[in-house]
């Protein structure tokens, strides 16, 4: 059974393929893609009720033995997102046609889009530090082939910069993977977790600790090293901005969530306790950027930041209650983040223009997509009984519990700032004067741009009001991440 | 209780189907039923020999959300004024709101409004409590920008938002406090734990925090400010949310956790403090305003203020007086809207400057609007209910419980004389507000419309409430025992002994109070015009309000000015910004935990050729940075990487060195072929400054990761995996090229998907060439 | 040596962040070149240099050098050589459609 294990790496590195090879009828690849979409997360999710019931799924890639060979560690957690990451994936692929011309689709988005699935599935997935590198270059890979697709001006200028700052991110990477590996021995997370706990002389690894870090933090976006991440991120098309906002920092916070609590838990008084301050300023800075800006698609932008200081601040307090805080923020914010970015994508076509100054009215004209647009600010400022406040309930919990009282305050104030940033899209751009609808032609496809949104913000909605669904299955995940000898265990079978 | 609670959500969602029907029948009258008969299953529970019922329904149990629904005395208080005032005022809104409106969003804010205020009153879990809370701002919110193509609509909507939604939060911080203390979600079991809390480090953090969730959404100065533009909605709204209830839900939980803050001093300084101060600055500002909903919206805040004080006096008597006045209140401010909404709806205006002597033309509605502002300014007559409150809140005001010294010394002295000092201008905005609409000259001219008596179903909201004020007055015992008793019992936390209400208690001092308020007011009503030009100076126009104004234009213009300021685009600037951060931290990680270790005894020896090959390396990356020749550059760059080759084979690398020899080529060729047609490089024409900063920094990162690596070298603690693809290479792998056998066996994975990796390349780069847009875009 | 190497890395690295922190694009490139070529040295060296025969299996030999950082390292080059090749083309494309190389006048603003 453990082979299931490589399927969610698999079927869309296949499907990437296929797609490749028949790029050009456009109306095949699109249609064939929303089915591959499809069955990948009927899949995935079998898979996931599976390692839910039967417990974790460890397969030795090549039946080579932990720690020599590569391992795929199919956890609960790395089940949750690979889900997670699969019902993103489906929304983004029927809203891609409404989104991109016929030309952009057939310059392979469905390959780098496939792609993108499979490297952020492999890096969910891996047990191996360098196999988590090589799974990073693929999803970067995409996400450079994503970003750069429609050759326009800003677009490419913007790309330069992503790349630019992704790929010296890399190289720091692949070296303090050596350092690790010197100090260790190993490049496999559970073995250099196992002996990790054995060294005495932990100095060195503190700071190879904290160069992991900035290279994770770095894809996250945490302060002081998001600065790339506003523009780059809205410069191509929604339906990429929509990917990019609910998978990659992502993954930049599951490995610092993962590394942080397998390996790198020697020295939690201090590499905790900067994440906690790092944590706050991540959400200051970036809730100031949010306000700053009349763009709607920046606005969004910049709400990731403070988004990744919610889920740093639970990795920093530590403590059982605050990683379910984290996990279910960062599954939540994985939908809402897709969410959003597809609205404002939507509302951003249907304007005209994404400069909240020129807008105005639009609720008169596109009611649904406005009453989504209100919901889903609520569901990201956590408002109760939505899914964001779940995961902030527990964050704060957490914090109070440790009486970080700092980073709670931060955080509530934070909240209030985050709901003034969207509230502003809302008030500005959907109420006021009825005027003349903008762009009349692009009004059939704008309406049908709220239906994947749609679906994916009554699963946000039913995060929150259902948690009673969900919330026990993440706070197993929480006992068990909190307790790394059960990962090890699972790994070197001693 | 469920099902009373959750019937309006569910009504709500049906709401808009009902617009099919809609020229036929407004739908209002359906939205009528709903809290009517919700009044009538609570209404089953009065009676003197009422108990508190508790029904548990769980939710979230894993997270301790669970709708906990505790109905005592105050929450029955609270969801018959809720469910009454609602019945009323959906029923006149079926006459002020046209058909032609969005009907189906008003009502569907109404219900959820509705629904989530009997929640927030029935709740005793505390994040259920928390999440009907926030959903009444936010309903209050779209209740206010109703008429959103209005400025000032969207101007009032966002401030009430921001500031309940502040004191939401606040909250919130609060109750999940006090449930980490005390390990439960049930306000009733924190009460029951009071200790925990009381003696916790962060009590005042916690009082804090609770109360600026409480004033905040009560309107307590300083944040009262929200309240009088949150007028712009329309006036059932008013009616109803900005005054009857969502308002006191502040008022409601200061009530329902005073049985625990109260047994701090500080309690009774800031709550009694803020409600005499909110009761005389709202009553001064009512006076000054010329709006009729600018009057009464101002004279809500004042009452709420004298409520709030109340609640801080926390005596016997004082608490008696809070509640009592919380069900007059509602009576008689209730239908003053009402009748503001009217006048309205007839003369086409609410500026009071141009109303005058209407009661001619509207003489039933000049009658309930004489008897509702009479009891709100305290008159003592028997029939009516304002005067009795107002009694209790003098009686209370001159028997305070605390200590007589220090600061809480001299408020007990001061508190009466601000108490009649805020009556007298209550006395005053009450009278103008009558004579100024009903009485005195028409102004028929100045009026949009000509006015007339409202129609019959416009005025039985009203008329049922100014009866429930007049029956109030004559027979306060009706509601006594079997009400408001009970409300006052579950504040207390104990049983109250029997307290009676009397209209005549002999001449006592507060019915001089009382009688000085009616002497100073009417001096002061009747020479209005003398004092006109004091109001307008005093204070210097709305100074909270430019406070309020000042930090959003202030919060939006910062954050513009800081991320412009660093977020400039330019990628020279991000890349020194976050490598300094790395090189600062890392250095400083490596300090503290001594990381910086040297051990010489397991190296190599050092060997001419590769001291050699490593200088020509060092010139050559120096070299890069130096020369101005583009091709030159490229080249430089080449021996750098041959170099590297090099190195792979003096150090037993035989694929490498291959490897790298290949894409070196590969790579130097791709450079030339690209910047062929590039542009020369430019003598650095950066400052000096800037480059030094780049130096150091550059510097900083080559010596972390150098200092880096000789640590990382010196402390091999364990042996290699590496062992284990020397021993197997053969024997399992198959292969005698260990290299080449990790890669393609061991490590396979990795090698797929670094082909995978170049297929993505492949095909961008594809695009990057190919791709051109079609014609017109862009 | 391997102190050598580390140093010679560390310088690699420096000229290569200087490059990188530069305005015009080919020597912003030619500094991520720079970094990959020192970042490879650094695995290398995190081996254990010259403790043995190349790893290659031969009779009588029983010392290899340590094969999996070369493994790595062969990996990293074929990875880098991909997204050094794409950011060449794309700084190509990107300075002709800009009209500059430079990337201090690429700054951009928010509304675009």
């Amino acid at each position: 059974m453990s082979n299931l294990t490589v399927l969610p790496i698999l079927l869309p590195l296949v499907a990437g393929i296929i797609v490749a090879f028949i790029h050009k009828k456009t109306t095949l690849t699109r249609n064939l893609s929303k089915v591959f979409a499809v069955v990948n997360f009927l899949i995935v999710g079998w898979v996931f009720l599976h390692v839910k019931n039967q417990g974790t799924l460890v397969l030795e890639m090549g039946s080579w033995e932990a720690p020599f060979g590569i391992v795929l560690v199919g956890d609960l957690l790395a089940m949750t997102l690979v889900l997670t990451t699969n019902i993103i994936a489906v929304a983004c692929v029927f809203f891609a046609p409404q989104s991109l011309t016929e030309k952009e689709e057939s310059f392979y988005f469905y390959t780098f889009f496939f792609m993108l699935i499979s490297g952020v599935s492999g890096a969910f997935l891996t047990g191996d530090l360098f196999n988590l590198f090589v799974f990073f270059e693929v999803l970067l890979m995409a996400s450079y082939g994503l970003i750069v697709l429609g050759n326009g001006k800003a677009q490419l200028r913007e790309s330069i910069k992503y790349v630019l700052i992704n790929l010296f991110s890399s190289m720091l990477f692949v070296t303090t993977i050596a350092f690790l590996y010197s100090v260790v021995g190993t490049v496999n997370m559970a073995q250099a977790a196992q002996r990790v706990q054995e060294v005495e002389q932990q100095g060195v690894l503190t700071t190879i600790a904290i160069l992991f870090f900035f290279v994770f933090a770095t894809k996250a976006a945490v302060f002081p090293l998001y600065y790339w991440l506003p523009r780059p991120y809205i410069s191509p098309n929604p339906v990429v901005s929509a990917l990019f906002g609910a998978l990659l920092t992502k993954v930049g916070v599951y490995s610092i969530l993962r590394t942080f609590t397998l390996i790198f838990n020697h020295e939690v008084g201090l590499t905790h306790s900067l994440f906690i301050y790092l944590a706050a300023l991540t959400m200051i800075f970036g809730v100031i950027g949010a306000i700053s800006t009349n763009n709607i698609k920046l606005i969004v932008a910049y709400n990731i930041i403070p988004a990744v200081g919610f889920m740093l601040m639970g990795i920093g307090i530590f403590t059982e209650v605050s990683i379910s805080g984290t996990i279910y923020y960062l599954v939540h914010d994985m939908i809402i983040k897709g969410v959003l970015f597809l609205l404002v994508g939507a509302t951003a076509y249907v304007a005209g223009t994404s400069d909240l100054r020129k807008m105005s009215g639009l609720i008169h004209h596109y009611p649904v997509l406005g009453w989504l647009f209100f919901l889903a600010s609520l569901v990201l400022a956590g408002i109760p009984p939505f899914s964001g406040f779940i995961g902030k309930l527990q964050l704060i919990r957490g914090g109070l519990g440790e009486e970080e009282i700092m980073i709670v305050l931060v955080a509530l104030l934070s909240s209030l700032l985050i709901l003034f940033s969207m509230i502003r899209i809302f008030i500005r751009g959907y109420w006021g004067d009825k005027i003349e609808i903008p762009v009349p032609e692009r009004e059939k496809k704008g309406k049908k741009m709220a239906l994947p949104a749609a679906a994916l913000l009554t699963l946000s909605v039913l995060l929150g009001v259902g948690a009673e669904w969900f919330f026990p299955t993440i706070q197993s995940i929480s006992q068990y991440i909190m307790d790394p000898e059960i990962y090890i265990d699972s790994v070197l079978k001693e | 209780m469920l099902v009373a609670v959750l019937l309006p959500f569910i009504i709500a969602i049906f709401i808009p189907f009902l617009s099919k029907w809609k020229d036929k029948v407004h739908p209002g009258f359906f939205v009528t039923i709903v809290p009517a008969l919700i009044f009538i299953y609570f209404a089953g529970f009065l009676g003197t020999g009422f108990e508190p019922v508790v029904q548990e329904y769980s939710w979230i149990p894993s997270l301790g959300i669970n709708m906990v629904f505790h109905l005592d005395g105050l929450s029955l208080l609270f969801v018959l004024l809720i469910s009454g005032i609602g019945t009323l005022v959906a029923f006149y809104s079926i006459y002020y709101l046209h058909k032609s409106e969005q009907l189906g969003h008003f009502y569907v804010y109404f219900l959820i409004f509705m629904g989530s205020m009997l929640g927030v009153v029935l709740s005793d879990n505390v994040f259920a409590l928390y999440s009907f809370w926030e959903f009444t701002s936010l309903s209050s919110f779209l209740l206010i920008g109703f008429w959103n193509y209005k400025k000032e609509s969207r101007y009032g909507a966002l401030k009430s938002m921001l500031i309940t939604v502040f004191g939401g939060l606040s909250l919130l911080g609060a109750l999940i406090f006090m449930s980490v203390l005390t390990n439960t979600t049930s306000i009733q079991g924190m009460i029951d734990q009071q200790q925990l809390i009381l003696n916790s480090d962060y009590f005042p953090l916690i009082l804090t925090l609770v109360l600026l969730g409480a004033f905040t959404k009560s309107a307590q100065f300083p944040f009262h400010i929200w309240l009088p533009d949150a007028m712009e909605a329309p006036t059932p709204v008013s009616a109803y949310l900005h005054s009857a209830t969502m308002v006191k839900a502040g008022i409601y939980l200061v009530a329902r956790y005073s049985p625990m803050l109260s047994a701090n001093e500080w309690f009774f300084i800031i709550v009694s403090t803020a409600g005499i101060v909110t009761l005389c600055w709202g009553s001064y500002m009512a006076v000054r305003q010329t709006d009729l909903k600018g009057i009464l919206a101002f004279s809500t805040i004042s009452q709420l203020g004298m409520i709030m004080a109340m609640l801080g006096f926390g005596t016997k008597a004082a608490i008696f007086g809070a509640v009592f006045h919380i069900l007059n209140h509602a009576t008689f401010k209730g239908s003053l809207f009402m009748v503001a909404g009217i006048v309205d709806h007839e003369a086409g205006t609410r500026d009071i400057r141009k109303l005058g002597g209407l009661m001619t033309y509207m003489p039933m509605t000049a009658t309930l609007a004489v008897l509702a502002s009479f009891s709100m300014a305290g008159l003592p007559l028997p029939f009516l209910n304002g005067f009795y409150s107002k009694e209790i809140f003098f009686e209370s005001s001159l028997h305070l419980e605390a200590a007589s010294t220090g600061f809480t010394g001299f408020m007990q002295t001061a508190i009466p004389y601000l108490a009649v000092f805020g009556s007298i201008f209550t006395f005053v905005y009450s009278m103008y507000f009558f004579f100024g609409t009903f009485r005195g000259k028409s102004h028929l001219e100045e009026l949009p419309k000509k006015p007339h008596e409202a129609p019959i179903g416009m005025l039985v909201s009203p008329i049922i409430l100014v009866a429930g004020v007049i029956i109030i007055g004559l027979f306060p015992s009706l509601v006594n025992e079997p009400f408001i008793a009970h409300a006052a019992e579950s504040v207390k936390g104990a049983v109250l002994e029997k307290k009676d209400i009397y209209f005549w208690h002999g001449f006592i001092p507060p019915f001089i109070m009382s009688l000085a308020v009616v002497v100073f007011g009417s001096i002061l009503a009747i020479s209005r015009n003398v004092w006109t030009p004091v109001y307008r100076f005093v204070p210097g126009r709305l100074s909270m309000n430019k406070f309020y104004d000042g930090t959003v234009d202030r919060v939006e213009r910062y954050s513009a000015t800081i991320t412009k300021g660093y977020m400039n685009g330019s990628i020279g600037r991000y890349v020194r910004l976050i490598l300094a951060a790395i090189v600062v931290i890392s250095f400083a990680f490596m300090a503290i935990t001594g990381g910086f270790t040297i051990d010489t005894s397991n190296i190599a020896e050092i060997t001419i050729p590769e001291i050699l090959v490593a200088i020509t390396m060092v010139i050559a990356a120096i070299g890069t940075v130096l020369t101005n020749n583009r091709i030159a550059a490229i080249l430089i760059l080449g021996v750098v990487g041959y170099g590297l080759s090099m190195l792979f084979v003096l150090y037993r690398a035989p694929d490498l060195a291959l490897t790298q020899l290949i894409v070196e080529t590969v790579t130097v060729a791709l450079f030339l072929l690209v910047f062929y047609h590039f542009p020369k490089l430019q003598k650095k024409d950066e400052p000096l400054s800037t480059r030094t900063l780049n130096w150091i920094i550059s510097i900083g990162y080559g010596a972390l990761m150098t200092m880096v690596a000789i640590s990382s070298h010196s402390s091999k603690f364990f042996d290699s995996i590496s062992e284990y693809f020397v021993d197997n290479s053969y024997k399992l792998g198959g292969g005698d090229n260990i290299v080449n056998v990790i890669l393609v066996d061991f490590r396979g994975l990795d090698t797929l998907f670094e082909v995978v990796v170049l297929g993505i390349a492949a095909m961008a780069i594809f695009g990057l060439i190919r791709y051109r847009k079609n014609k017109g875009e862009e | 040596m391997e102190l050598i190497m580390a140093v010679l890395g560390g310088i690699l690295f420096t000229t290569g962040v200087y490059n990188l922190l530069q305005k015009q694009l080919l020597r912003i490139i030619i500094g991520t070149a720079l970094i990959s070529h020192g970042a490879h040295l650094f695995i290398l060296t995190m081996g254990e240099l010259k403790t043995g025969a190349p790893p290659v299996l031969t009779e009588g030999v029983e010392n290899y050098t340590d094969p999996l950082p070369q493994a790595l390292i062969l990996t990293s080059i074929v990875i880098s050589f991909g997204v050094t090749s794409l950011l060449l083309v794309l700084a190509y494309r990107a300075a002709k459609i800009n009209g500059t190389d430079n990337m201090e006048e690429l700054r951009g603003t928010d509304y675009e």
